[in-house]
């Protein structure tokens, strides 16, 4: 049997089967070479080991008496899955083998800040890191997937940690899936269709809050970013940059921080989120900020380059950026996109300033040419802007009930925006839930179909102007005579509230039946 | 987000809530009820916590509130202001022991 003795541990390679023929023999040999040795720590390396037996696992429990501090390492998955079954996982220190992975002729279907994913075969692929020493960051990711999952997000789990070369890369199960890059790169008449699921997803990421503490406040990364510049901007331009950041407004809605088409899988007609690491809250803006850059900011002297980066055009990739605009703000009023762009790029010149100077960019011709390139438009930016917060008036979703947490929070980031009082926000808030539900519920049933919720201010008084558009039934929720309140519990009907207490609660409600459409609209002052 | 909590003293039941009782949350409560209602002589509904409710939460109290009738009694205790205008713009004031 072949042992290792290193400063007072003992290490012992166990071989092939260890069942009730050699148990025994075993055992005695381990206690002789332990004896001769006196060690005090005693490590099992199970690399060659093939099968136990129970036998062989009273082995294990002999030494664990002995050595409390015993472990067992390199176990393969065959044996790793016997010791869980037994609980022996539970009772003694087990260390997982990792299973080595080549991904030499692999394709290459993502790639994110801190690893590149390649499929290994049909149905797993394999997220190499790029830092050597990932198993902390793999830990991170993993459960910063959990989380995501558990709060709603369709996205892929790693379940197993394997060896690729010198790194580490975690595997997960991606059927057949195709990365949105490869779609529009390949099937140039989806780009459409492209464009508005990248936006469904990223309302839905932008829709969720997160508990707090669970996720790094992306505005307190976003002034590091600022503090890294302090040198390098005019001191000005520095002031106001800085200021522009800390104005931004708490937020605990999630951002993805590096969501670009690559970080998009289609899986059966299921649109999936990878590559979790850069999970964060914060206000949207801090979110178009890479979205920006992965488009155009990166490539913005370089055209050419985005091509090997996302496999399609630089001009593919203006008309994708310009359509998801649209899809989410709602409107195709040009001044309007370029006004979030432009706030947009103030955070996404300064990441890209900080990075290439951090990696040397000062030192190369093009690389100072880039940042000089940001930097100017920086100045100018930052001197024409005064706040990188921005509203959007429309949402179109999907009409179920679970995307009413969708709408309510669209709907208070509008009012918060707008200082809303608190009483009316809580009474629009109630108005918007039960004529959504109305529509969720019953508009298209049994089918699902889509909802507009658009969002306005009007003046003389200042008030706000919320408009409900679905395509479902033809149905006037105002037509409905009023419940009577006065009646005793007994009497009363369970139901029809719902519009009762929007008609109550709000200043004016019209509905009209246009065009195939289905259209409310409520009125709230807001004094 | 709900969260329910439930006290039981004999034939006297207390629910009380924290959170938001709207479309989403209501089922929950609605079952919690229907699973505990054998045998309750007095049910307590204590809102100090509950920051919202829509037509959904007033209609599980309305059932809640029918079914008492016919076995004993029910009451909401600490009702905010934001809650109390829900009741009263809806009649649920005159209906519901509040206290």
């Amino acid at each position: 049997m072949r042992s290792d003795y290193n400063d007072g541990t003992l290490t012992v390679f166990l071989e092939g089967r260890v069942d009730s023929n050699n148990a025994q023999d075993v055992e005695k040999e381990i206690q002789n070479i332990l004896d001769e040795s006196a060690a005090e720590s005693l490590i099992i390396n199970a690399k060659d080991l093939e099968y136990i037996s129970s036998a062989g696992l009273r082995v294990f429990l002999h030494f664990r008496k002995t050595h409390p501090s015993f472990r067992i390492t390199d176990v393969s998955s065959e044996v790793y899955e016997i010791l869980d079954m037994t609980g022996f996982t539970q009772m003694l220190t087990v260390e997982k083998a990792y299973r080595v992975v080549s991904v030499e002729g692999c394709e290459e279907i993502g790639r994110g800040a801190n690893g590149t994913i390649y499929r290994i075969d049909q149905d797993n692929v394999v997220k190499v890191y790029n830092n050597a020493d990932a198993l902390e960051e793999i830990q991170h990711e993993r459960e910063v997937a959990k989380l995501a999952l558990v709060l709603g997000i369709p996205t892929a789990i790693s379940y197993d940690v394997v060896k690729v070369g010198d790194s580490y890369g975690s595997v997960f199960e991606l059927l057949n899936a195709k990365s949105f890059s490869k779609i529009l790169a390949n099937e140039p008449d989806k780009l459409d269709w492209c464009a508005r699921e990248y936006v469904d997803m990223l309302k839905t990421i932008h829709g969720t809050e997160v508990p707090e503490g669970k996720l790094p406040d992306m505005r307190d990364v976003a002034i590091d970013w600022v503090k890294f510049m302090k040198d390098y901007l005019p001191e000005e331009t520095y002031t106001k940059l800085l200021s522009l950041v800390e104005d931004l407004p708490k937020d605990n809605h999630m951002i993805h921080g590096d969501y670009h088409t690559k970080n998009l899988e289609l899986q059966n007609d299921e649109v999936l989120l990878i590559d979790m690491d850069t999970l964060a809250v914060g206000h949207p803006i801090l979110e178009f900020a890479s979205v920006y850059n992965a488009f155009r900011g990166f490539f913005e002297l370089d055209h050419d380059a985005i091509e090997d980066f996302q496999g399609f055009s630089y001009d593919t990739a203006q008309k994708f950026l310009n359509k998801v605009m649209i899809e989410y703000l709602g409107t195709s009023d040009e001044a309007k996109i370029n006004e979030v762009l432009d706030k947009a790029r103030i955070l996404g010149y300064t990441r890209l300033i900080r990075r290439s100077i951090r990696r040397n960019g000062l030192e190369s011709e093009q690389g100072r040419a880039e940042i000089e390139n940001w930097k100017k438009q920086l100045i100018e930016l930052v001197d024409k802007t005064d706040t990188l917060t921005f509203i959007f008036n429309e949402l179109d979703v999907e009409a179920t009930v679970d995307n009413l947490d969708t709408v309510t929070s669209f709907i208070n980031r509008f009012l918060e925006e707008e200082e809303c009082p608190m009483k009316a926000q809580m009474q629009i808030e109630l108005a918007v839930e039960e004529i959504f539900v109305n529509i969720a519920k019953y508009a298209y049933s049994p089918e699902v179909g889509r909802a507009k919720v658009r969002v306005e201010l009007e003046q003389d008084p200042l008030k706000v102007i919320i408009t409900f558009i679905d395509r479902g039934m033809p149905y006037d929720p105002l037509a409905k005579e009023d419940p009577d309140v006065t009646l005793s519990a007994e009497q009363r009907d369970i139901g029809g509230l719902g519009i009762f207490l929007t008609k109550q609660t709000m200043d004016d409600v019209e509905y009209e039946y246009k065009e195939g459409q289905n259209i409310l609209t409520i009125k709230k002052n807001f004094e | 987000m709900l969260n329910i909590k439930k006290e039981q003293d004999n034939d006297k039941l207390t629910f009380a809530l924290e959170g938001r009782l709207d479309t989403v949350t209501s089922p929950e409560l609605e079952g919690a009820i229907k699973d505990s209602l054998d045998g309750v002589k007095e049910l307590v509904m204590d809102f100090e916590n509950l920051e919202y409710i829509s037509s959904a939460g007033l209609r599980v109290l309305l059932s809640a509130q029918k079914t008492m009738m016919q076995q004993g009694s029910m009451k909401v205790i600490n009702v905010n202001d934001i809650v109390m205008e829900i009741f009263d713009v809806t009649g649920f004031g005159d209906i519901l022991t509040i206290e």
